[in-house]
């Protein structure tokens, strides 16, 4: 989830709010937009505050924060305009960087005073869009410029990468496209979404001198901003068209809350097939426009408002009502608002406006039946019975590793489901037997009084090619029993009285299996299927396992019980 | 008269005849019953005031290390006497140092002791040693007290300082400083008989027959009723018993199902391991979302696809959402629809991918209700609020007239029932899957305000493509915070802890 720090005293002033340093009283105003205080730190005096939302970008900086707040707060009501410029500053899009990186969107900014602090909340704005509305840079990237140096009209194009040549922003010397993407960081962090293709990306001004190589890094002459930068050039270039304009008005908007006026640029796309429009001004600010019906709005919510007070809601929410007629509101939503897709999502808005709090909850006795899974009863029982018999009920993780499950039980690897990013080598796949699982745990209990007897009923994931996820989950039961005289009629009377008390008759049959004792293991078999073991642990398993005691056990695939109790067999 | 029974007549007897005053140690080696014995039977004596245990701290001395070699072979002074009584009774010390394999640093040592114990002479000029003429008649120098300490301890281990006699004690403390023995302070328990216990054991008081253990032959012949059953200590400390017991977390989630199905719900079921289309595209999570990244979503090594064949119309439907809303009302999220990516199979992240099947299989009536315990699993560093695989319970609840009202009846209702909390309180929250969104807060009377449970109602986006056309109400509650809680426990991972001790000592509830 996206945080942001932002300064505590500056915030306190643009909500017009004394908070006395009272953070829950905060969170209670951040709840508004789903955000809450995730730190404090007074010294500084900046307060961490993190987003649920993922898709509202517009709460991303201070001013954009408090620019919701306030109509929660009653300071402002409804759409906050914008004010845009003309300039005939335009932008050539070359029909090369189709198939590389298609869209680009410009605006100019004059007339800013950027201090150190606003650059710094620039950047931080800059980069949570980059990493999250622009996917690490892959959907779209932004580059601000000082204006002043360059040439208009911007060329955006895409060039072989070997041809071209030009300082990186932090650097002194040219380097090749190629050079920038070996040696600058930015080029090692990104380079993956350009590699993929023939031609880079490229920004010339008209005299060919480089602005950036999009989405990698500014060029070192013109893309670097300073505090005495007051004339910029924004920037955003990306792969899906509707991204790359959203996220060039937030960028410009955040640098008009900060004083700058804007102004807009031409984007002149070439002719041909590939891109649908041909010229484009950028940024667009204009609302978007959806109906809003008053029935549906009171079917969702529950409530009985008037179109009166939806319209007022929907001002208190920062939305625009353009007009009202009869059943229907004419709801604008400013072009900051990407999050708005559906009618429900300006619902959600009206409630919220409303306060959650001030509605009543209904519970509603409706006629449905409840029922656990089919499995759950006898797997209950079972678990009694084991209790009964006096076995200490454990849980162990579904994730685990090839050691523990085959290594350390001597036998050879069978077919298990393995992970492609593990995040500790420890849990690199999903167990597909029990037993393991409760070695491991005997081993971490070398000191408990003995005897210890433990058993686990859960689920073993098993490879399954005619699964539609390749993959099946089985309930299996283990137990163990381990003390100086534990031995295998100890544990084969367990699952004696286990089997007995469910009225499963059984079998047993000689076999070799390396993680028991020749001569001292039986497969379970019931209605002529083998479904499980039964014996005393291999020694070569206990030492492996730092077990100091004999160890007697079993293991049964109880799924196949539960499947012949429930008569699916 | 007193009636004893016999070990308790001859442990007064035994310590009567020690002077009234003994150890227990000292106890258990004169009557030869085991240490647990004279205890009971003392604490009986005390109980019938013929005796009193005291505490009493004793100095007990044992060899240091260096001490056991010195008493294995012997003592340095000792090695160089016998050499210079072979050489003659005089020899020159290198040369008897020599004969004796004593090494340069002891020599001196050896030496010092050798004058102090008034063994031998020495002279300095010629550097020889002369034993003394005394001495040189008896044939031998004898054992000191020091030496036979040592023997003694070399057998017996230790011995308490008081035990010894004067002259023994003496040497004790000239051991201990030359670090051969330890002298450190013991607490041991002495008994010590009363004025009414000398007369007792004087006394020949009788001592009653008793029986320890009631026997099956006792019973059928009827024996038991002439026989003196020996009472017990009933408040001595006896062997721990550890039943066996369902794990608390898992009794707290039957708990937690019993109460679901109780108010209505029925329980789903699906695959841990699970394909992307349900686990996200199904509930509106665009396919280039961060949260699909390998950061934030196990992926299976191999097989890498599942299939979607019996699920082709949903499919279908949910490209279209995706791209451009389809039929829903939605803008949709503008970007491509990769069947590939839909059929990647994970480890499910999130239990509402069993909404998302229960929905899709069109296996349900209108009205319902639904719920799981779910497995889910994340690539998380495990810390105490962090696991990478935890369990969580939701559900759905599918009613022609479900508004947002019912959401919070509904929220209440599991705040009451499952968390036993008084108050509850509702914030907007964000799922990609719900609008409108809430986040549940239960306040419960020693526990104050927790978040426990997240709510919504599915967006058209989810719904619609999957074919259900009422509302669907989508719940999810925070379990673990709840039994973290009531169990107190700070740290999450102790929800698989393999600690048997705290598992066996965990109350039941």
């Amino acid at each position: 989830m996206p945080t942001i720090d932002i300064d505590y005293n500056e915030l306190q002033r643009l909500l017009k709010v004394d908070l006395n340093g009272d953070m829950e009283k905060l969170d209670d105003i951040l709840s508004y937009v789903k955000a809450e205080v995730k730190g404090f730190d007074e010294k500084e005096n900046a307060v961490t505050v993190e987003f649920k939302d993922t898709n509202r970008p517009d709460l991303w900086s201070i001013e954009g924060l408090s620019r919701a707040l306030r109509g929660y707060l009653g300071q402002e009501k409804g759409i906050k305009t914008y004010l845009l410029g003309k300039s005939d500053v335009e932008v050539k899009v070359d029909a090369k960087i189709f198939g590389v990186r298609p869209f680009i969107c410009c605006s100019l900014v004059k007339g800013i005073h950027l201090s150190d602090e606003v650059i710094k909340g620039i950047m931080h704005l800059q980069d949570k869009l980059d990493q999250t509305n622009g996917r690490s840079r892959q959907k779209t990237s932004i580059g601000i410029y000082n204006l002043d140096l360059i040439k208009p009209p911007i060329i955006y194009t895409a060039v072989v990468p070997s041809e071209v040549s030009f300082v990186p922003l932090g650097f002194s010397e040219r380097m090749s496209l190629d050079e920038v993407l070996e040696k600058h960081p930015k080029g090692q962090e990104y380079g993956h979404i350009v590699k993929k293709h023939q031609l880079y990306p490229m920004l010339f001004d008209s005299e060919g001198n480089v602005l950036s190589f999009p989405p990698i890094i500014n060029s070192n002459d013109l893309g670097k901003i300073t505090e005495e930068s007051v004339n910029l050039l924004v920037e955003v270039t990306g792969t899906y068209y509707q991204t790359v304009l959203n996220t060039l008005n937030l960028v410009t908007l955040a640098l008009i809350d900060r004083g700058g006026k804007a102004y807009s640029t031409t984007v002149n796309y070439p002719a041909g097939k590939d891109y649908l429009q041909s010229s484009v001004v950028t940024p667009d600010f204009s609302s978007r426009v959806f109906k809003l019906a008053v029935a549906e709005t009171n079917l969702l919510l529950g409530l009985d408002l008037s179109a009166a007070e939806i319209a007022d809601l929907l001002g208190i929410a920062g939305l625009g009502v353009e007009s009202v007629s009869g059943d229907y509101l004419t709801v604008l939503v400013p072009c900051y608002r990407v999050d708005v897709m559906h009618q429900v999502d300006i619902i959600e808005d009206v409630a919220v406006a409303y306060g959650y709090n001030n509605i009543v909850p209904l519970w509603r006795e409706l006629p449905t039946t409840g029922k656990a899974k089919p499995d759950t009863a006898f797997i209950n029982t079972a678990r009694d019975l084991m209790v009964g018999l006096g076995y200490q009920e454990v849980l162990n993780t579904t994730l685990t590793n090839p050691d523990t499950l085959f290594t350390k039980m001597n036998s050879a690897a069978e077919k298990f489901v393995e992970l492609a990013n593990p995040k500790v080598i420890t849990m690199n796949c999903l167990r597909n037997q029990l037993l393991p699982g409760l070695m491991e745990f005997l081993t971490v209990n070398p000191s408990v009084e003995f005897p210890q007897k433990i058993f686990e009923l859960g689920n073993v994931t098993l490879p399954d090619a005619l699964a539609e996820t390749r993959t099946k989950d089985e309930s299996w039961l283990a137990a163990v029993s381990t003390h100086p005289n534990a031995d295998f009629s100890e544990i084969k009377s367990v699952l004696d009285s286990f089997m007995a008390n469910f009225g499963f008759e059984w079998q047993i049959r000689a076999v070799l299996h390396p993680s028991f004792m020749d001569g001292r293991v039986g497969e379970v078999i019931v209605a002529g299927n083998c479904i499980g073991l039964v014996g005393e642990v291999n020694p070569a398993v206990l030492q492996a396992w730092k077990l100091e005691n004999p160890a007697a056990a079993f293991e049964l695939h109880f799924q196949s019980l539960i499947d012949l109790k429930l008569g699916r067999m | 008269m007193v009636e004893l029974r016999q070990q308790e007549q001859q442990l007064l007897s035994t310590l009567d005849k020690l002077g009234g005053s003994a150890s227990i140690e000292k106890l258990v080696a004169s009557c030869g019953f085991p240490d647990a014995a004279v205890m009971r039977s003392a604490l009986t004596l005390q109980e019938k005031n013929l005796l009193a245990i005291q505490a009493a701290t004793r100095n007990i001395i044992k060899l240091t290390a260096e001490g056991k070699t010195y008493a294995q072979s012997s003592l340095p002074e000792r090695k160089l006497i016998q050499a210079v009584a072979e050489l003659g009774g005089k020899a020159d010390l290198r040369a008897a140092a020599e004969k004796a394999n004593i090494e340069q640093q002891f020599i001196q040592i050896a030496q010092g002791w050798i004058i102090r114990k008034k063994w031998a002479f020495y002279d300095s000029k010629t550097n020889t040693l002369t034993i003394n003429d005394a001495l040189l008649h008896q044939m031998h120098v004898p054992q000191g007290c020091d030496e036979t300490l040592l023997k003694y301890l070399s057998e017996k281990e230790q011995v308490a300082q008081d035990d010894l006699s004067a002259k023994l004690k003496d040497a004790a403390e000239q051991l201990k400083k030359r670090k051969l023995v330890t002298i450190e302070p013991k607490t041991t328990r002495v008994l010590k008989i009363s004025e009414e216990g000398k007369k007792a054991a004087s006394e020949a008081t009788i001592s009653v027959p008793e029986v320890t253990k009631l026997t099956p032959e006792l019973i059928i012949t009827g024996k038991w009723r002439e026989t003196k059953f020996q009472k017990y200590n009933i408040q001595a400390q006896v062997a721990k018993t550890w039943p066996g017991k369902k794990h608390p977390y898992l009794s707290f989630l039957d708990d937690v199902r019993a109460k679901l199905v109780q108010l209505g719900f029925q329980e789903m079921v699906g695959p841990q391991v699970e394909t992307s289309f349900f686990n996200f595209d199904a509930l509106n999570e665009p396919q280039d979302h961060p949260a699909r990244e390998p950061t934030d979503v196990f992926y299976i090594k191999e097989p890498k696809y599942g299939s979607l064949e019996t699920h082709a119309k949903a499919v279908e439907q949910v490209k279209q959402t995706h791209e451009n809303g389809w039929t829903t009302g939605s803008t949709g999220w503008g970007t491509k629809y990769s069947l590939e990516v839909a059929q990647r199979l994970i480890l499910r992240s999130q239990g509402t991918c069993l909404s998302a099947r229960t929905m899709e299989s069109g296996k349900y009536s209108v009205p319902s209700r639904h719920f799981a315990i779910a497995r889910v699993y994340r690539p998380e560093i495990t810390d105490r609020t962090h696991l990478s695989e935890f369990n969580q319970v939701e559900g759905i609840i599918l009613d022609e007239k479900l508004t947002l009202r019912d959401l919070l009846g509904v929220l209440g209702k599991f705040a009451m029932e499952i968390a036993g909390a008084q108050k509850v309180r509702f914030k907007p929250d964000y799922f990609p899957f719900t609008e409108p969104s809430v986040e549940l807060s239960a306040y419960k009377e020693g526990y104050g305000w927790i978040e426990f449970g997240g709510s919504g109602i599915f967006r058209p986006e989810v719904t619609m493509p999957l074919g259900v056309k009422a509302p669907v109400i989508a719940w999810g509650l925070g379990v673990d915070r709840l039994f973290m809680m009531k169990s107190g426990l700070s740290d999450i991972r102790q929800i698989f802890c393999q600690d048997l001790d705290w598992l066996r000592k965990k109350q039941v509830t």
